[in-house]
């Protein structure tokens, strides 16, 4: 059943918007990532113009953090102080990536530098994941029982001024690298135009050793904050909102991120992590091939820039 | 205009020779609906001819052009630096048609020669305007026809620019029917379809129409209240978002 979509100008299958906003979801609520990595790609190769793919998908995306992040807080899984922080932090990095964004336009290649360097970093993550989490999956399978976080166990950035307790998360920490984290996060996900989710889940679990499940509900208040702001800037600014695309891909959505939060908390935190750091490798390949592979035609459309 | 005031001139001075043309489209507006997948227009004709009309021994060619509204088009070109493919030359093409399209019998290349075709300007090359004359080395050229060749390449690989050479029927020797196969991601704005008759070659005669492609009811509403009431449309899809979300953790609720 074709749907002619208002804003995006062109008609694309209803029962493939829903599918893909499902599957969406689905990734979204089981490991807090946005999704807005994979469906804004998906959405510009169905044929969305660009600027509608990353506007509608941060609709998508925020309807489904609110569903997963409802669902984790519900089960106490939900650190809002964390949560609140991270996200005053992001708004510092959004500032700062929006005043970068508009002089590295003038400058040219900066943001092919950012890509591959980000690129770098999330294969980087992705493979210190695998190794790590396959590390432990072996070593509970030989019956070793993890060292549980003990109480004055603390790295040197935790031990910062401003320091503050997070009883949910199990941790008292400086607020100085959790700010920073924040901002780097808003950051390139104002830059590269993507969610910073699949970088605060490692650096949340890693860095802070925050047990896995309040992670996932955290990073998802963190993402909905965050989208519900971009939505609002997407309709006013660029106005490449369209409801209709946004409304299919959330139906879906929410269903998918309800299917994903109960999956996601079935696993154990070593499963979680490796299928977390397959989708980051995974993440990481996709993007490297955008700019390592040779093109298959040197030319290209800048369909970003088109004007209607 | 010049084209047509040529024309006017050759016929002025010949009334003997005038075939005429007349034409119809099966719409003049195609409205976008929840259901639009893209729309057919065809355009009927009719070469008329009178007692005074010398006889054409190879029959008519028709030639229909259809221009869409234009827009900027940005080209770019990626070239290999160190182990990364970046982006090292854009190029704006601006007043592009975002949709044309030529209709034809056959080839043009076999309906009149090249001359010919540059004069009338037919071909999707000359719907793209004409090269900025500001830079004339050898090199810029060469690389401004790689970036119009590429634009043209693009243009028709996603259905914004057509070539349809086997479009135009002759239902009879002077009567004939095209039929414009309207793409769903054509954009909305007005049309301008050309019809051109030719005989041996030569141009006898153009004749212009145009259709409306355009939203209307639902889409209409949604594209307007996007545009012009921005910040409350945000705000009604931001109340979507957030209760749709809400409902799917009320519905799939097991405690």
């Amino acid at each position: 059943m074709q749907l002619y979509l208002p804003i995006a100008e062109l008609p694309l299958n209803l029962f493939l918007l829903l599918g893909m906003g499902g599957a969406i979801g689905f990734i979204s609520g089981m490991f807090g990532v946005g999704g807005g990595f994979l469906l804004t790609p998906l959405l510009i190769f169905v044929g969305v113009p660009a600027p509608v793919a990353v506007a509608s998908s941060s609709v998508h995306i925020a309807a489904s953090s609110v569903t997963g992040a409802l669902t984790y807080w519900r089960r106490g899984a939900l650190d809002l102080k964390l949560g609140l922080v991270l996200v005053a932090g992001g708004l510092i990095g959004t500032l700062l990536g929006v005043a970068f964004f508009n002089q590295m336009r003038k400058l040219g290649y900066l943001d092919l530098i950012i890509s591959f360097s980000y690129v770098t970093l999330l294969m980087f993550v992705g493979c210190l994941m695998i190794v790590e989490s396959l590390d432990s999956l072996l070593k509970r399978h030989r019956g070793k029982v993890m060292a549980a976080r003990r109480p004055g166990d603390h790295r040197w950035y935790e031990h910062l001024p401003f320091k503050m307790r997070f009883s949910r998360s199990k941790m008292s920490t400086s607020l100085i690298p959790l700010v920073i984290l924040g901002s780097i996060i808003g950051f390139v996900g104002t830059v590269l135009g993507i969610g910073g989710g699949f970088l605060v889940v490692p650096a949340l679990i890693y860095l802070f050793r925050v047990p896995t499940a309040i992670v996932v509900g955290t990073s998802l208040f963190q993402i909905l904050a965050t989208m519900l702001v971009a939505t609002f800037l997407h309709a006013v600014y660029s106005q490449a909102v369209d409801i209709l695309l946004a409304l299919t891909l959330v139906t879906g959505g929410v269903i998918g991120a309800q299917f994903g939060a109960r999956t996601g908390q079935t696993l154990k935190g070593e499963e979680f992590r490796l299928l977390l750091a397959l989708l980051i490798l995974s993440v990481g390949i996709r993007f490297s091939i955008d700019i390592v592979i040779e093109p298959a035609d040197h030319f290209a459309i800048n369909a970003t820039e088109l004007e209607r | 205009m010049r084209r047509f005031f040529a024309l006017f001139l050759l016929f002025a001075a010949s009334p003997a020779v005038a075939e005429d043309l007349v034409l119809t489209l099966s719409t003049r507006e195609v409205a976008i609906t929840s259901t639009y997948t893209g729309a057919d227009i065809t355009v009927f004709g009719l070469i008329e001819r009178d007692a005074n009309t010398i006889a054409r021994a190879g029959g008519y060619d028709i030639v229909v052009e259809v221009r869409g509204p234009a827009g900027d088009v940005v080209v770019q070109k990626k070239d290999r630096l160190g182990p990364i493919w970046l982006t090292t030359a854009r190029k704006r093409f601006s007043k592009v048609p975002l949709f044309s399209a030529i209709l034809s019998a056959r080839p043009l290349a076999e309906i009149t020669d090249e001359a010919t075709r540059g004069r009338l300007k037919l071909g999707l090359v000359h719907f793209l305007p004409e090269p900025a004359p500001d830079d004339q080395s050898p090199l810029a050229e060469r690389e401004a026809a790689a970036f119009r060749d590429a634009l043209i390449r693009l243009r028709r690989i996603d259905q914004a620019a057509l070539i349809l050479d086997n479009s135009v029927t002759m239902v009879r020797p002077n009567l004939f029917s095209a039929k414009i196969p309207l793409p769903a991601t054509a954009p909305t704005g007005l049309y301008l379809v050309h019809v051109s008759v030719l005989s041996g070659g030569v141009p006898l005669k153009t004749v212009q129409a145009g259709f409306v492609v355009r939203k209307v009811g639902f889409d209409a509403f949604i594209a307007n209240a996007a545009r012009n009431d921005a910040a409350l449309y945000g705000l009604v899809t931001l109340l979507m978002a957030i209760s749709l979300g809400w409902m799917a953790n009320a519905i799939f609720r097991r405690d």
